[in-house]
């Protein structure tokens, strides 16, 4: 158990490793100016020696080779430099903004696990009747719609032509910060995370748990007796479980990448935000920062799936343990 | 004594994308409590769908499209899923062909016996769940049933998995059980210790069988009665000694000369020729016809009615009109 730990610990740390590679080599071989974030209008009218002055000191003059040993000595050291914009940490940067993403994905995340579950069950309980073939085909029909037109929509809709929702941010500027004034501004980018996923986990596990319900055990079940509700959760949901769980484990990264796409267009103060200016306007460090915790975060999620799955379905836990007896004749 | 299963002119019907296939063809047999009816014949004759047709298991693109199937008295031809719920496990009961799928894979199998238990006694007690879960394994010749129940399906070796299935049909004591090729899927040796298997607990429970098989080996052990089905519909009927002494319809015939013993001492088995027509459209005359060397004129035109040979035997064949030429059975009689 130690040992399978520590190995997976080592491909973690070798996987961000090659990761933080090419990250570094793609940011900086693309066309753009850093000074630009970090010195803004000005960095137009500086002479040349200012900008090689001003290049020196954000440790830009070296080869690229050169500057990722430097930040690969920091980053071991804890020290993941400046954020160029911010002029701050990037830790800190991301410490005040990190808390915004994980309520908006968090959230929204909860809602598509418990949502995608209920009507995938609703879907194939009523198999191939009115309530399936209806909620597929809104499925289909939302899932159509791409985020920031949906969250355009929305926003003409409840925060300009009704003005019941706030359009942007994540507090009302100027007002006390309370959760009521928190919740209004969540309505709309959760409804557009969740509109954009539900429909997708939801088709899965309508497919998964069918799969279940054509296989031969749950004819014996029928032969014996039992009702279908039994035989739906019982049997078939149980044993779909673990797959959803893993499917669903995977789908974290997935959706907070969804959030981020959604967090631009409603202006969001989540990291969704930050990662799409730390790469449009070349904030390296923050960049850097931000690529390596998505990457961990998929890595890690992707071990949990594995993890979860073994823990739940008895048949790959023996398995893994080399335990399974060879069936004892009769 | 009453019939407790009396199916008449029943028929079943697929509807799929390469038309209609009539899988059950004007079906008629009646079992009595405590007989043992041997259904036999070939792949795809539609000897499954007849016994899933009666408790109800077919998928949904399968109908009824005429006749009746009476249980206990009862008329349950319209039974709807609610309905069927209530009897089965308690009036009837199946074993599946293959112990390896019919299983799930994630449920203890002691926990799969005790649902099937709890549907017939759902107020019993924990301690009496355990006894009567152990008492079942036991019967179907599960040793250690109080470890064995702990173990999954993984852990049970194939004869050992369909012993489970038994004990999972046995458990609401029906009083039909419908055993669907429960022995094709195993090996050789386990196939005759399941065989056995049957054979006492038939002894022990009396419980009414319909045993499908396409091995009339199988068949000679067990069963008191034989129907002998062809392209969806039974073709001969009668009790045991009538078939395996007597038999009238070449299609028997066919099915008992491909049994090794009857090719002893000749370099090939002796095979019926071709195979079973599809069902989506049946050709006109008897089905069998083209595959049948004793096959008449008015084979090709019509189909041949149930002749009655005795109370208990009847068969469908134009070789037992009184115009037709007299044919000596090729099989003449195999001992029981």
């Amino acid at each position: 158990m130690v040992k399978t730990a520590g190995r997976k610990f080592l491909e973690l740390l070798l996987s961000i490793f090659f990761l933080s590679v090419i990250i570094f080599y793609i940011a900086r071989l693309t066309p753009g100016d850093p000074l630009i974030s970090y010195y803004g209008e000005r960095v137009e009218k500086m002479s040349p020696e200012e900008r090689e002055r001003a290049e020196e000191r954000l440790g830009l003059n070296s080869s690229v080779s050169n500057q990722y040993l430097r930040w690969l000595a920091d980053a071991f050291h804890g020290e993941f430099g400046i954020s160029y914009k911010y002029k701050m940490d990037v830790t800190e940067v991301i410490g005040e903004r990190i808390g915004n993403t994980f309520i908006l994905g968090g959230i929204g995340f909860l809602f598509i696990f418990g949502g995608s579950l209920l009507l995938g069950i609703l879907c194939a309980w009523y198999e191939d009747r009115l309530p399936d073939h209806m909620i597929c085909k809104m499925g289909t029909a939302v899932s159509c719609i791409p985020e920031f037109w949906l969250s355009l929509i929305l926003i003409l809709i409840f925060a300009v032509n009704l003005r019941w929702l706030p359009s942007s941010g994540a507090y009302t500027i100027g007002i006390k910060r309370s959760a009521a004034d928190r919740i209004l501004h969540l309505i709309l980018p959760m409804t557009v995370v969740v509109a954009g996923h539900l429909w997708y986990y939801a088709y899965m596990i309508r497919n998964l748990i069918l799969e279940e319900v054509r296989t031969d055990y749950v004819l014996l079940a029928k032969a014996k007796g039992l009702k279908k509700r039994r035989i739906m959760f019982r049997h078939c949901l149980r044993n779909t479980f673990p797959s959803y769980l893993s499917i669903m484990a995977v789908s974290v990264p997935h959706i907070l990448g969804g959030t981020y796409i959604v967090e631009t267009v409603f202006s969001y103060p989540g990291l969704g935000t930050l990662i799409y200016e730390s790469a449009r306007y070349k904030d390296y460090n923050l960049l850097m920062f931000l690529s390596l915790m998505s990457g961990a975060l998929v890595i890690l999620c992707n071990m949990a799936a594995q993890v979860l799955n073994e823990r739940i379905d008895p048949r790959i836990k023996s398995e893994n343990m080399g335990k399974a007896p060879e069936g004892i004749g009769l | 004594m009453s019939e407790l299963l009396e199916v008449k002119n029943l028929s079943v019907s697929f509807s799929t994308s390469s038309g209609e296939v009539q899988a059950v063809r004007n079906v008629s047999f009646s079992l009595k409590a405590g007989e043992v009816l041997a259904v036999v014949g070939e792949s795809g004759c539609g000897k499954s769908v007849l016994c899933k047709s009666i408790m109800k298991l077919l998928p949904s693109n399968a109908k009824i499209k005429q006749g009746s199937i009476t249980v206990n008295g009862a008329d349950i031809t319209a039974y709807r899923e609610r309905d069927m719920c209530r009897l089965r496990g308690k009036l009837f009961s199946m074993v599946f062909q293959d112990p390896m799928t019919a299983l799930n894979p994630t449920m203890t199998v002691g926990a799969q016996i005790a649902e099937a238990v709890r549907v017939r006694e759902p107020g019993i007690s924990k301690t009496g769940l355990r006894d009567r879960v152990m008492q079942l394994m036991d019967l179907v010749g599960i040793d250690s049933p109080g470890e064995r129940m702990e173990q999954y399906p993984y852990h049970f070796s194939g004869g050992m998995r369909q012993r489970s299935v038994m004990a999972i049909a046995l458990a609401g004591n029906p009083r039909i059980l419908f055993a669907d090729e429960p022995t094709t899927a195993l090996d050789v040796t386990i196939q005759a210790q399941i065989l056995d298997l049957f054979r006492d607990i038939q002894k022990k429970l009396g419980t009414a069988t319909v045993f499908v098989t396409h091995d009339f080996g199988v068949v000679a052990g067990v069963a008191d009665r034989v129907a002998v089905m062809y392209a969806g519909k039974i073709v001969e009927i009668g009790t045991a000694e009538e078939i395996f002494y007597d038999a009238r319809h070449p299609y028997t015939w066919g099915l008992m000369k491909s049994l090794p013993a009857f090719s002893k001492g000749q370099d090939t088995l002796y095979t019926i020729p071709g195979m079973p027509p599809t069902l989506v459209n049946p050709p006109k005359g008897d089905v069998f016809a083209c595959r049948n060397e004793y096959a008449l004129e008015i084979d090709y035109q019509e189909e041949p009615p149930m002749f009655r040979v005795t109370d208990t035997h009847y068969a469908a064949t134009w070789l037992l009109d009184e115009r037709a030429p007299k044919v000596v059975s090729p099989v003449g009689g195999i001992k029981v």
